[in-house]
């Protein structure tokens, strides 16, 4: 009876053991089949700089919104979709609050005259680099991203356009996953994107020839 | 049969002698040399209410100075005989935002002059009662790594056998700048270098040199008398 009970217990251990093995092979290949999803989350500080006296309108395209970078294998497959659109939306949510006096997200740049802005703010996403521990042999995950920023008056005409570059790193951690790391080189890049928009923001040749007027 | 077993108990019995001789042999070897440097160009001290702030240097392409250090130092000069206010770094970097970032940090005593001519930094300084800003700069290095270990598991059990050892090289360099006066009061470098190993009979015995560990103790013992004007 003992010996059969035994002989019970171990066929079950076998067939959860067999179930765990079968799982744990399926998850593996599963994952090795697609690409892993990385959303850039973060939280970003508000900047300590005077505010300047007016309003500004914000638009966010749906190219920033929406934007995702697809980091490719040696092979060309999909390896990490790095979806950083929700994050860039909120950092710029945080920053151009504290550096105007007012700000209006915009739905649409045409409706500028109407919401009574002074200027309306359109930042977009150039390009988007990533660079992985395995492809660059450094001990770090690096992002760097190029923008292109878009001062338009109310009524569409041209302020001003520049570029600005963003880098960040973040070391590659003993146990860490790439995610985090992708992650956490994105947040940096962004912080430093704030950091440098927020102050050097007025010294843009064509932005200061815009404000001086304004603020005498 | 009793011959196997002899033999076997033969060979655990070599393998623990062997452990231990290598233990008490490396025990000895797996220590840390530190060596402390000290400049002095003003006077400090601390009055009540006053704290420190300590920074990592990050604007290096090569390498960066680890928050881990730079906790480690803080969190060393906060405890203790003397202890001291010590405002954490990423609190600090986040409350004065974005003027200690990478990018923009001031590189010279001369540029804090500059960044306390504005007015939310200042009032933001007092709010922390900050005195004195510690840039800490420099990094651990592994060199020298010799030796294999390689580990087997079978349907009998598991074990490892070999020889691992490496050295490490700490080298950190902490400048004090005065936020009262805008001027640099001192430089206190740290030094630190040894060398671990890990045998392997059966059972891989790390023995680690607590390089960085003992870099960060004793800048931190350092910098403690320094700011309060030892």
């Amino acid at each position: 009876m003992r010996s059969e009970i035994r002989t019970g217990r171990i066929s079950l251990w076998q067939r959860r053991f067999r179930a765990m093995v079968l799982m744990s092979l399926g998850a593996l290949v599963l994952s090795a089949c697609g690409a892993s999803t990385v959303v850039v989350e973060g939280t970003y500080p508000s900047p300590n700089i005077p505010p300047l006296p007016m309003t500004l309108g914000v638009y966010y395209s749906d190219a920033l919104r929406a934007h995702v970078y697809t980091e490719r294998t040696d092979a060309g497959k999909d390896e990490y979709l790095v979806n950083s659109g929700g994050s860039h939306v909120e950092l710029f949510n945080t920053v151009l609050p504290a550096m105007f006096q007012q700000v209006v997200v915009l739905d649409d740049p045409a409706m500028a005259n109407e919401r009574g802005v002074d200027a309306v703010f359109i930042p977009n996403i150039d390009e988007f680099q990533l660079g992985m521990p395995q492809k660059t042999r450094l001990d770090s995950y690096e992002v760097w991203v190029k923008y292109n920023m878009r001062l338009t008056a109310p009524d569409g005409g041209y302020i001003a356009d520049w570029v600005m570059t963003a880098y960040g790193k973040t070391p590659q951690a003993t146990f860490g996953s790439a995610e985090g790391g992708i992650n956490d080189a994105a947040v940096a890049a962004m912080r430093d994107l704030a950091s440098n928009f927020s102050i050097s923001f007025t010294s843009v040749p064509d932005v200061r020839d815009w404000l001086q007027p304004r603020l005498q | 049969m009793r011959t196997t077993q002899k033999t076997m108990a033969g060979l655990l019995r070599a393998g623990m002698y062997l452990i231990v001789a290598l233990t008490a042999g490396m025990g000895l070897g797996a220590c840390t040399t530190t060596t402390i440097d000290e400049f002095r160009q003003g006077d400090t001290g601390l009055n009540t209410g006053e704290s420190v702030v300590i920074l990592g240097r990050r604007q290096g392409a090569a390498y960066e100075t680890a928050s881990d250090f730079v906790e480690c130092v803080g969190t060393r000069m906060g405890r203790g005989n003397g202890a001291i206010t010590v405002v954490p770094e990423q609190i600090f970097v986040d409350a004065l935002f974005p003027w200690f970032e990478p990018r923009t940090a001031p590189m010279r005593s001369e540029d804090l002059q500059q960044l306390m001519a504005q007015p939310l930094v200042t009032d933001k300084m007092a709010e922390f009662g900050v005195r004195y800003i510690v840039w800490l700069d420099g990094q651990t290095e592994t060199t020298n790594r010799m030796g294999s270990i390689s580990c087997a598991v079978g349907p009998g059990g598991g074990g490892c056998f070999g020889f691992g050892s490496w050295e490490d090289d700490s080298s950190f360099e902490a400048r004090i700048w005065d936020v009262s006066s805008h001027t640099a009061v001192g430089t206190i470098s740290a030094d630190a270098s040894g060398q671990s190993y890990v045998p392997a009979v059966f059972v891989p015995i790390p023995l680690i040199a607590r390089v960085e560990a003992n870099a960060c103790n004793s800048l931190a013992d350092q910098l403690k008398l320094f700011v309060q004007g030892g």
